[in-house]
Order: C-alpha cells, then structure tokens, then sequence
C-alpha cells in the first residue's frame, strides 16, 4: 500500500522553497546539475515583488547598493553578501531575473542603481529589481506626472486615501479614486482573486471602463498589485490598451500577488525544466551517509525519500521553521547546527520595536565558510555534501538592511557554484 | 492668554480614568454632579487597563488581609448583580500541590467562613473533571466565588452613564501639570491636551486626585506631602488559548505565578510582584516571564509549553505605612485622603485597594466630595445597575463577531482578523463610545475593542485599521502612518519577552511587514 | 420578505448541537500544524474559492475556533461549501487543515438537516451492493452494460469482439463505474472498454461494489462512509483483482484510499488510476495515439481534480496526465490552466456540492473555476473526473462560456479513430466528425 515509500535520486537536492531554495534550483538547471527541490510555502507568497540587494545601511537609505557593499565590507566583512564578489552578485541578479522573464514574468534588469519604489502605504524604498508591471509607478513618482491611484471597494489594506497622504508632499500630483471590482461589487477582496480574475480578457474590459470613468486627465494610474498572476505583463498592456494610460502596480499587504506569482512561476517553470519538485512538504529529516544525503519527507499519498550527492540548505528562519526560537535559545531544526545567536533570550530585542537599528536576533543563524558549507561548533564543515544559502545564514538583518532577496539570490548562487565544483570533483 | 487657550468649567474634576476615577464620575452624577474626568493618556491606561481582571471573591486575603477579604466579598456580590455586562461569573479553585503547606491548605476554609466567604472543598479528582489541565500532584481543592471582571468595559460604561445622566465629559490625553491654588483651595489644573498640542485651563469646584500609582505625584502638584506610595510592579502574562475555565489559584499564601485567570478566549497568568522606582519605564522581564510559567506550571503543568501572545506590567500603589518593609504585608485597602492637613479644602486622593473594590473607593470618595458641594443625595451606586451600551461592549471577546456574524453583511469589512473584528464595530466605537469623539485613531480603536489582542498582536490589523481610517477621512497626512508605528511599537512592549516559538515565527512576519515592507522605521526620515 | 430558505426549513427540524472546534482541532491536526499554529495571514482565505460564500472563509473559521464560536461554526452552512479540497492547507506556511474540522462538523449535523441530495445520495448508495449514489441496482447495471456491449457489436465496425466483463475473478485490473454513465449516456462508457481492448488490459467490472461515488463521505457519515468502503474493497478482494483501478472521479479514489486507512480494513490491492496507466501505455507504445486529427489546432486545457492530485498522489499524477494531453492535441495546443497541478483550484464539483442544491453558492465557488478557464481560451476543458466534469459545465452555461468539456478517453479514441457517433456527446461541432 502507500506505507511504501517512493524513492527519487538527485545530482542535488535543495531544502527550502523561498527564494534561496528557487535562485538554486535555477543556478543548478542553467547549469545542468539534476535536482530536486522540496519545500513548504514559506515566506515568497508574502513578498512585494521587489528583488532587494540592499536597501538600507547605516540607518540610512541606499541609492547606490554596490557603493553600500562596499561600504558594508568594511564595516561588517562576516556578512554574507561580504563573503561574495560584486561581479558575481550582479550576475546572479542577471541569471535569476533572466530566468523569471523567460518564464513570463518580466522584471526591470539589475542597474547601477536602487530604484526608488512605493509601498502599500505610500513609504518609499529603494530596491534593485522591480517587476515590469510596477516600473511605471517609479518613473511618474520621479516626474511628478498626474496620476491617480484607483483601489477597491472591498480590498482590505490598501487604502488610495493613504497612499496620497503619505505621498502627497513629495507628489502633489497624486490623487484616487475608489471603484468597484467588476464581478465583485460586495464582500471582502483578496488580490489574488482578483489577479486572476484579470486573466480573463472580459474583466480586464470592465475594469478599464471603471477606469476610465474615474481617472479623469490622468495619463498614469495606480493599481494595487493585481494585473494578473500568470501574465501580468500581459494583462499589464491589455489594459494600458484600453484605458489609453500608464498603468503600475502598488504592492499590498499580504497575500501578495507578486509573491504568488512567483511562487507559481516557480511550481510550473522548474518541473518543466526537469526539476523533481515537491512543493508544500517539508523534509522531517536529513541525513548523510556514504553514498550521500537522504531526505525523509511524505506527501498527501505518503512517505518519500531523496536521495542526493549534494544537499543546499535553504530553510529561512523562524517563520519558515529554518530555525527555531526557545525559551532557552535559538536551534537550527533540521540538524541541530549550531547558531551563532545572542548571550540569552533579553539580548534579542531592543525595547523599541521600529528602532531603526534593528533586533541582534536577526543577525542569528548558522555559520558557513567561504564555500557556503555550514560549520560545526568546532568550526568545521558539517558534511562536505552540505551547503547552505539565504536568510538562515548568520551575520545579517534582512529586514532592516532591505536585503532579503539580495541575500537569497546571491548566496544561492554562490552554494550552486560551489556545489557544482564538488559534483565535478566528484 | 496664550492665543490658543481654553478654559473649561465644571463641579468636580477627577484626575485619573482608571476604574476608580471613573467610577467617582459615576457615582457623581447620579447624585447630580457634574464632573469632567481627565487622563493623560486614555482609560485604564494605568492599572486598571493591565491586571488579571479577577474579582476577587476574597479568598486569597483571608490570611493575610481578613478585613480585605470581605470588602472583596461584599463588592463581588455587588458588581455581579449591578454590571453582570462586564463580569463573566467563573468560579474559582484555590488548589495545594506537592511543595505547598498542607497546613495552610487545611485551615483555608474556615479562613473563608471566617470571611463570609462561601467555600466549597472538593477532592482532587472532582478539581480534575472540572478542570483536567490541573497537575495530578494536586491534593487539596477549595472552590470559591471568583469571577472576571473586563475594566475597560466598566470604564467605558461608568463614563458612558455618567455622560449620559448629566453630560458629564471625559477628556483623554489630557495631563495636569500644575494647580493653581489660593486661599486654602485649588483654582484650576492647568493641563496639557495632548491630542492637540495645547494647553487648557480647568476651573472646577472640587478636585479628585485618582491617578493611582500616581497620585503621591499629582498630589504633589498640589503641595500635598501626605501621599506616600511605595511601588510594586507585577507582571502577567498572557496564553494564546483559555486554559481553563476556572480562575485557578494557588493554595498557598500569596506569592508568585500564582494565579491563572481566564479572559475571554486568553488566559492571564501571574503575578511576579518586585519593587520599583520610576512608574513611567514598567515592563516585564524575561526573568518574570519565566518565574510566572515555572511557578504557574506547578499547578498546571501544560502552561510550560503554552503560547503566549503578551506580557505586560503594572505598578500597584502601596500606601506606606510605618514599620513596614515587605509590600505584600502592606495593605490591600484603599486610602481617602482629604487634604485637609495641607491647607486644601477642595482636593482628595484616593487609591489603593483593588479593581474588585472601585465602587466602594468611589463611594467613599464621592461621599467626601459631594459633602463639601453640599450635595445631600445618597450614593446609588450599590442598588443601580450600571446601564449597557452595545458602543462600549466592544472590549469582550467575540462581541464583534456575533454582531458580524448576525448581521452578515458581505460589505462589513473585518479588520481584525484575530478577533474579528468589523468596521461596523468601529464605526459604533467612533459613534458611541467615551473619548473616542476627538480621536479617530489606531490606538483609539484598540482601547476600545478587542483590535490587537488575538494572536498576531496587532500586525496585521493596525495596517488594515489604519488604512480604513484614511479612506474614511480619520487620517490625512503622514500622522496615520506614524500613529501605526507608535501603535506596533506599543504592543510590542509586551510582546518583546515571550517572544518564542510561534512567536518568533509571527513577530518575524510583523517585523517585516512594518518594517521591511511598510518601512515604518523609516518614518523620520522619508515620510 | 421571507428569507429564501431551503424546503424543508419549515419542518421541524432537529437541533445542530455544538462541537468545541478548537480542542478538536487539537486532536486532529498534528502538532505545529494545529489552529494555534495560525498566523493569521490570508493565504489560505485569498486562496480559497468558498471564500466569501455565507460570509464565510477557511481563517474566519480558525479564528472563529479559537474564540469559541462553536455554536456558529457548528450551523453554518458554509461547511457544505467548503469542498474539502484542501487548498488552503496546500498554501497554508504552517500546513494548517480547515477541511478536516469541516468534515467533522458536517457528521455533527443530524441527517434531517444535511443537505437532502447529498443524504439521499448516500441513502441510494447504501441501498444496493452496487453503492451507486443513483441506486442502480446490480442487475441493472449489469443489463446495462450487456445492451450497451452487444449495440457496439452489432454496430460498430472492428469491435464484434468487444468485450465488457463482469465479476472476473483474477482479472488484473477490478474497474470502477461512475453511476451516471449506466444510468444516463451509457455511450459514454464505451471508450474506455475499446481503449483497454486497444492496449489488451485484463479488466473487469463487478456486480457488487462497482460503483465510485461516495457521498456518505461528504455527508460526513462515518458509519456509512465505512459500509461503502467495506462493500468495495470486499468486491475488489473477492474477485482477486490485483488493481482497483479508478475510471471516474477524485472523490472515488480518495474515499476509497482515505477509508481504507481510516477504517483499518484489509486490502489485497493497489488503488490505481485510470490517468498513470494512460501514460504508461503510451510511453510503451500500446496506446498508440497522436495529434493528427487536431487539424484546426483546437485549443485544450486540463483540470487537475483536487482529489485526484493535491489530495492523492502529487504532481507526478498531473505531469502524467499533461503527457497525455499534449500527446493527444499537440503541444502547440495545450494551454495550461493557472494556478495548476497541486496548486489548482477546485472547480466547486467536489464535497458534495453538486448535490447539495445550493445552486448560487456552487456556481460562486465555481468561478475561479470559470475564469480559469476562460482565461485559457481554450475550446474544450479535459478532465478526468465525473464531478469536475458537471460543474465545469454548468459554470460554463451559467457564465456564458464557450467551452465543452470532455473526458480524455473520448479524446484518446478519437485520436486512435475509433470514437463512435453516439460517443460524441461532449464535442462541439468542431470535433463532431
């Protein structure tokens, strides 16, 4: 019966499906490397979109992040993104959001600068990457071009009203609108449902009509994000067709459509390129022997086991369950590796939550070498098969340095590298 | 006159919103009183916004406070007949585990006849089908009338009533700073509008000093050295489930961690109790934390692994007395000082005693203040039930969902998942409820209903609260945005020492929310 | 103005009594993965298409736990509008089940108030040793199966030969029937006996336990969920069948999986689908089909029945069954659905919900279904089970669609050119021939 076991065998396997664990996968399929990929939902669906390499450093706003890693390679050379050259930080940006256009979802090309973007509540971040449907909100906040955000009745969290008032010193041209979903005219809105609904060439007529009644002179409008999830830049150019306009995406609060489509693009795009993807499990245990790692899990239909040369451990941190928070001090959940934390659970946090300084418990996670191979209490590498990237890593604050994908991506990139060198030597 | 002052007038004005202070404002008008109640922050800022909210049937003074003991009684009784609205009549269980004085244990129920306290003794095995969480190390079980008790609701209802019989008004943030005194009375409270950024005079008759652990520093405002308050800060903490259906206390003298009293769909569990200076620097540790879980365990052993969503601390005010040095030893009674021995005729202080024994504070206060009106009306605060007001029942568990979930419309948003709770809720809240005429806001809204109380604390909730209240024109520049971060920042401070386990994984979720997308830490800088 | 009730509201009804969902959920949802685990986030609900319904949604109703809103969640009615698809534990980062504490309220209602079509259909189930949820009786079934067997002889060239058996003992594969082809388009069985007789399949269909359906389950029935599941795995035993191989529908496998676990009863066989062996005899050659015939480059796209692979065996059974497909329209012609494989929504044809007569709410539910497909453009929908089938269909017409919906062995003998006329009811004029 299904108590049986099914056994699948892997060149690598990758642990994680947020971005760290995808930015492999894609490092190791341009590369040829067999894999497979296993992972719970984790953090992707609740993203912006937006690819931060750096953000934010000092307290202070970056505008040009490879001036800031610089900067940051002095002041903090343990961090991760210090333990990998700039070239190939920018390469890895190429390659990921090379791979994401290819698959239908369009993304603005790593530049020399950040680009200064909108937030839900009309706060303003710099970020490297944007999605090709949100470019435009940008390029009109730079030209203080009359426009109007336009939300929904019904859409929880986005408020057009707030996105003005908080923008409107720095935009004076900026107002909104509130309209009516079409097909939704009662009942709470999730973007989602609604980004899908914009797949459907009918809806996108309505919308424009609803548009177009309401934006008045505006050439540009303001949309939370929901122009689709499988073809937004389709869905993107329908309806700059229809209204004669401009049109952007604003992030939302989560669910976030952009976090979904990739999510989504991820699920469809790898096992299309032959990755052996379980999505929506989580491995229960891993362990290494001779042969190489072995990874226990199951799924709806019951127990699986992967068998790989080389392992990525790319499990984020608590709210992915990569690590864990006790009472008594911070684990690492699949190998108990040890994790450089804090002297006790009073030293996480500081007493005022926003301080821009950040949390020290951020800045906990797992240690690794300069081959991303995590180390042991003594300092040396776990297993040679084992390598780690992303958010689990030590030595950095995602959160308030506005890096989390630049920390994704580049890591992954770099444990790929490194793994393949080990698979060749193999 | 600074080109924006304002003077307001009225008989009596109360210094202080907790549940003494409205509970005088209260108890005023229904003698006719008009009074203007202020509070530097908002109702139940102090102690009376973060206790256990145990109505005390008595039992746990019998020892150690006899006389104490049966003011709680008398008022339990009193308040479940007059505000059942905001009492949930639990019961209670005082039960002795291995480790606790069987001695003790033993004469604790004729302490309780003593005390005209009912006290119903029950075997181990009858306290464990009533409450199957208790230790199995359990030997001795008394059952007691304990109950609950929600003190921003009574806050909001005494205000309610009060506005209600003779408009009396309720001013949040509003702090005094300064009297101006003369001929042996108070003239006015020169106080600071927070809200507004101005300054307003206050002319009032009589003065009430309720500000309860700072009322030795109102008082001395005043000039009134005869105020001593010695601080004991507790901290509770509080479980993400109700653990228990009973309030659950120690059979033991009072101590710490020793008592776990249901709340709605929460359990509250506490209290440490540690001497402190500064009242305006209070928050738990992780060390209370831990000694409210590894003493509260003992009784029931499933709150070592329990998620807890919040902590919190309070200071209780201790009347000094002489020859005294442990706080517990002080007393649990309240103190009525009428000032008279420092030349004021028109000032009084009250504080102390307990949040089960406000009414009689108020009494007693009242009492005092309409004498000198020469005001001859009885008190009727012990035969007049306390009128509800659906505008103020917003702080009960669930209220908001009923409501919801009875009207059903698709189009009423719900704002706070956790609690689920509608926009129609707030727009009744805005429509009805005291203080919140004058302040729209984030905060307004979580003081005043159960928004931020459930698991995510707040995290998600702020952000859609706040985003209604711009669409609904509440909110029209950046202060919307800076109100959310005060809002998180503030509930973080409870949030800050249980943060483990799940917790870690919801604060990682908030924290980048508000900061890594929302940018909230930011505020200074770009917005 | 009388609220709209349904007919039997006026009756005296029996009482919901009120189970407390949050102590349950405690006890059926592993540890880290329990409600408490919630953090409130909306994936679930944004991701759910029975949200909204009665005002309702997959993290209303863990909230709703939690604050100890039994007596409400015990008598919504939304539970009959959750399709125990199990989406919402799919997107879920902490892997929170909702469906199971539905299912759980669902058996707490008294059968007087359970929507009466999903009742009757179980009473018409257990009525007979055929468990068909129409009540076709063995005999009839059987009388069926011949009529239709000795037509395709006597009509259909290159099939006098053909052979439908029944109740053969050691047959490799024990073949399920939905109810509704014997009983309404027996055509409709046909296609699926010339391609097991195309790849030379050992097969048979029994007297006893043949049917699919299992709407007890739905009706969150225990007792007559697990007579069914007796019943059937008692037929498959008793013939000898090595493959209990499911033609019909998610729902059928699933209950028939889940219920042998559950239930701890003894099976000597493997649960199989009819779509693995698909693509198996086409990657051995047996099934030797192409897409020649798609001359007009005819658009298709393809349901992923939740039942079948969110709920069963994965995405490897949706890779499979794209095999299949683009093999048989071309790869040119296939559009995917979004979001697909395990990520796929529901149509609303699951949990009963086609017999549950709340009509308005399955066709709500069934519009994410619809834009899926609408935003396909594709012309026909393939899909392999009975249920998504109907709803497909009704949304279609409901919505204003310019859809069909077919099953893949119509495609499949049309491919191989061996689709009868009357084997043609599904295909627009475009494919009728």
């Amino acid at each position: 019966m299904s108590a049986e076991p099914r056994h699948f065998t892997t060149q690598l396997a990758v642990i994680g499906s947020g971005i760290a664990g995808f930015a492999a996968t894609i490092f190791a399929i341009n590369r040829k490397i067999v894999t497979a990929q296993v992972g719970n939902t984790g953090a992707v669906a609740y993203t912006t979109g937006y690819l931060d390499l750096i953000g934010r450093c000092g307290g202070a706003a970056v505008t040009d992040p490879w001036q800031a890693l610089a900067s940051l390679r002095e002041t903090e050379p343990t961090h991760p993104l210090c333990r990998i050259p700039a070239d190939d930080i920018q390469r890895a940006f190429t390659e990921f959001t090379d791979f994401l256009g290819a698959c239908g979802l369009a993304y603005s090309a790593p530049g020399r600068s950040n680009i200064t973007a909108l937030t839900p509540v009309g706060t303003l971040k710099q970020t490297l990457c944007v999605p090709a449907t949100m470019v435009a909100g940008p390029s009109a906040l730079a030209a203080n071009a009359l426009c109007v955000i336009v939300d929904f009745k019904g859409l929880k969290g986005f408020s057009g009203a707030e996105v003005v008032a908080n923008l409107r010193d720095r935009w004076p041209r900026l107002s909104t609108q509130r309209i009516v979903f079409p097909g939704m005219e009662r009942g709470e809105l999730y973007p989602e449902v609604m980004a899908r609904a914009l797949e459907v060439p009918a809806t996108r007529e309505k919308l424009a009509v609803a548009l177009n009644a309401v934006v008045g002179s505006a050439r540009v409008i303001g949309l939370p994000a929901i122009l689709g999830m499988h073809r937004p830049d389709h869905v993107l150019a329908e309806l700059e067709r229809l209204t004669g306009r401009e049109i952007f995406e604003i992030p939302t609060m989560p669910p976030s459509v952009p976090g979904i489509r990739l999510r989504e693009l991820f699920q469809q795009a790898l096992p299309q390129r032959g990755v052996t993807l379980i999505p929506q499990q989580r491995v229960t245990s891993l362990s290494f022997d001779g042969d190489g790692a072995t990874l226990a899990l199951s799924d709806s239909y019951g127990p699986i086991r992967v068998h790989a040369q080389a392992v990525i451990l790319a499990t984020g941190r608590f709210l992915s369950g990569g690590l864990e928070a006790h009472p008594a001090g911070i684990r690492e959940h699949l190998l108990d590796l040890p994790v450089t934390q804090p002297a006790g659970r009073v030293d996480w946090y500081r007493e005022r939550y926003t301080d821009p300084r950040g949390h020290a418990i951020h800045r906990a996670g797992i240690e690794v070498d300069d081959s991303f191979r995590p180390l042991t209490r003594e300092g040396r590498r776990y297993d040679e098969r084992l390598f780690a990237a992303g958010v689990i890593l030590a030595h950095q604050d995602w959160i308030r340095s506005r890096s989390g994908a630049g920390i994704a991506i580049a890591t992954a990139f770099k444990a790929v590298v490194e793994a393949e060198r080990f698979l060749a030597g193999r | 006159m600074s080109s924006d002052a304002t003077t307001l007038e009225t008989e009596v004005l109360i210094i202080g919103g907790g549940v003494t202070g409205t509970g005088i404002m209260r108890d005023l008008a229904l003698r006719g009183i008009h009074s203007l109640l202020i509070d530097k922050r908002d109702l139940c800022a102090g102690a009376s916004g973060g206790n256990h909210g145990l109505l005390h049937s008595g039992g746990r003074y019998v020892s150690t406070d006899p006389a104490a003991a049966m003011e709680c009684r008398q008022e339990n009784a009193l308040l479940k007949r007059l505000a059942p609205q905001c009492i949930e009549t639990a019961g209670g269980l005082f039960v002795a585990v291995e480790g606790d004085d069987p001695a003790f244990a033993e004469q604790f129920p004729a302490l309780c006849r003593n005390a005209g306290i009912d006290c119903e003794e029950l075997s181990p095995a009858e306290a464990r089908r009533l409450e199957p969480v208790l230790s199995d190390k359990l030997f001795k079980a008394c059952r007691v009338p304990d109950a609950t008790i929600d003190p921003f609701h009574l806050a909001l209802l005494n205000v309610d009533h009060a506005r209600l019989i003779n408009g009396s008004v309720y001013r949040p943030h509003t702090e005094v700073l300064r009297f101006e005194m003369a001929d042996g009375e108070i003239r006015a409270a020169i106080c600071h509008d927070h809200l507004h950024k101005r300054q307003i005079t206050i002319r009032a008759r009589q003065f009430v000093n309720a500000g309860g652990a700072w009322a030795m520093n109102i008082a001395r405002l005043a000039d009134c050295a005869d105020v001593r308050l010695l601080y004991a800060k507790g901290t509770i903490l509080v479980s993400n489930d109700r653990l228990a259906h009973h309030v659950i206390n120690r059979l033991r003298p009072p101590g710490d961690g020793d008592i776990l009293v249901p709340g709605g769909t929460v359990s509250l569990l506490g209290t440490t109790s540690t001497r402190v200076d500064d009242l305006e620097n209070v928050g738990p540790t992780a060390e209370e934390v831990d000694r409210n879980i590894r003493e509260g365990a003992a009784m029931i052993p499933a709150l070592a692994e329990a998620r807890y969503i919040r902590a919190f601390s309070r200071v209780r005010p201790l009347l000094q007395a002489a020859g005294n040095s442990s706080d517990r030893t002080a007393s649990r009674g309240f103190a009525l000082l009428d000032h008279a021995s420092q030349g004021l005729g028109n000032f009084c202080t009250i504080t102390g005693g307990k949040l089960t024994t406000f009414r009689l504070m108020a009494e007693k206060a009242s009492d005092l203040v309409a004498g000198r009106l020469g005001n001859r009306q009885a008190c009727l605060t012990a035969s007049e039930p306390l009128p509800d007001d659906e505008a103020c029942s917003w702080t009960e568990p669930a209220t908001a969902l009923k409501h919801w979930h009875r009207d059903r419309d698709a189009d009423d948003m719900i704002l706070c998942e956790c609690e689920m709770l509608p926009q129609s809720a707030i727009e009744q809240i805005f429509a009805g409820s005291p203080g919140s005429e004058q302040e729209r806001t984030i905060e307004a809204v979580a003081l005043r209903s159960r928004a931020g109380k459930g698991p995510c604390q707040g995290s998600f909730c702020g952000i859609r609260i706040g985003s209604w209240l711009y669409d609904q024109g509440h909110y029209r520049d950046a202060t919307g945005l800076a109100h959310m971060r005060d809002f998180f920042d503030e509930r973080f401070k409870g949030q800050r020492c249980v943060i483990w386990g799940q917790q870690a994984a919801q604060m990682e979720l908030a924290e980048a929310l508000h900061c890594g997308l929302l940018g909230l830490d930011t505020l200074k800088e770009d917005g | 103005m009388p609220e709209i009730r349904t007919g039997n509201e006026l009756m005296t009804e029996s009482a919901v009594a009120s189970i407390n969902f949050r102590e349950a959920a405690l006890k059926l949802l592993p540890e880290g993965a329990n409600f408490e685990a919630c953090l409130t986030c909306g994936l679930c609900s944004s991701g759910c298409p029975a949200s909204g319904i009665e005002n309702m949604d997959p993290r209303k109703f863990i909230r709703m736990a939690l604050l100890g809103m039994d007596e409400e969640l015990s008598t919504t009615p939304w539970i009959w509008c959750c399709t125990l698809c199990k989406r919402c534990q799919y997107v879920c980062p902490m892997s929170i089940d909702v469906s199971q504490l539905v299912y759980l309220a669902r058996g707490n209602w008294p059968e007087d108030r359970k929507p009466s079509g999903i009742v009757r259909s179980c009473q018409l189930t257990r009525s007979s040793d055929s468990t068909s949820a129409m009540g076709m009786p063995p005999a009839d079934f059987v009388s069926v199966v011949e009529e239709v067997l000795a037509e395709v002889r006597a009509t259909q060239p290159g099939f006098s030969q053909l052979r439908a058996p029944i109740d053969k003992r050691g047959a490799h594969f024990f073949v399920n029937q939905n109810s509704r082809e014997p009983m309404n388009e027996p055509e409709e069985m046909v296609p699926l006996w010339k391609i097991f007789d195309v790849v030379g399949a050992d097969w048979t269909y029994a007297s006893k336990g043949w049917a699919a359906e299992n709407f007890c389950m739905f009706s969150g029935n225990e007792e007559a969920w697990r007579e069914v599941i007796r019943k059937r795995v008692e037929a498959v035993n008793e013939l000898g069948c090595e493959v209990w191989l499911n033609t019909e529908c998610g729902h059928s496998y699933y209950s028939m999986w889940q219920g042998i676990e559950r239930f701890g009863l003894r099976a000597n066989f493997r649960l199989e689908s009819i779509v693995t062996y698909y693509a198996k005899w086409i990657r051995e050659g047996k099934l030797p089909i192409d897409s020649r015939w798609n001359t007009h480059g005819i658009k298709f796209t393809v349901q992923d029945p939740c039942m079948i692979v969110r709920k069963a065996y994965g995405d490897a059974i949706a890779e499979d069954m794209r095999f299949v497909v683009r093999t048989l329209v071309g790869e040119e012609n296939f559009v995917d659905m979004q979001p697909n494989r395990s990520a796929n929504y529901c149509c609303g044809g699951g949990g009963g919900f086609l017999q549950a007569g709340m009509t308005d709410h399955r066709r709500a539910y069934g519009k994410r279904k619809f834009d899926q497909i609408a935003a396909t453009g594709a012309a026909y929908v393939l899909t392999p089970c009975h249920n998504c089938h109907s709803q497909m269909h009704d949304i279609g017409h409901y919505y204003g669609g310019h859809y069909g919906v077919v099953h893949l062995w119509t495609l499949i003998c049309l491919s191989l050119g061996i689709l009868g006329k009357n084997e043609r009811i599904y295909l627009g004029p475009d494919l009728r021939g």
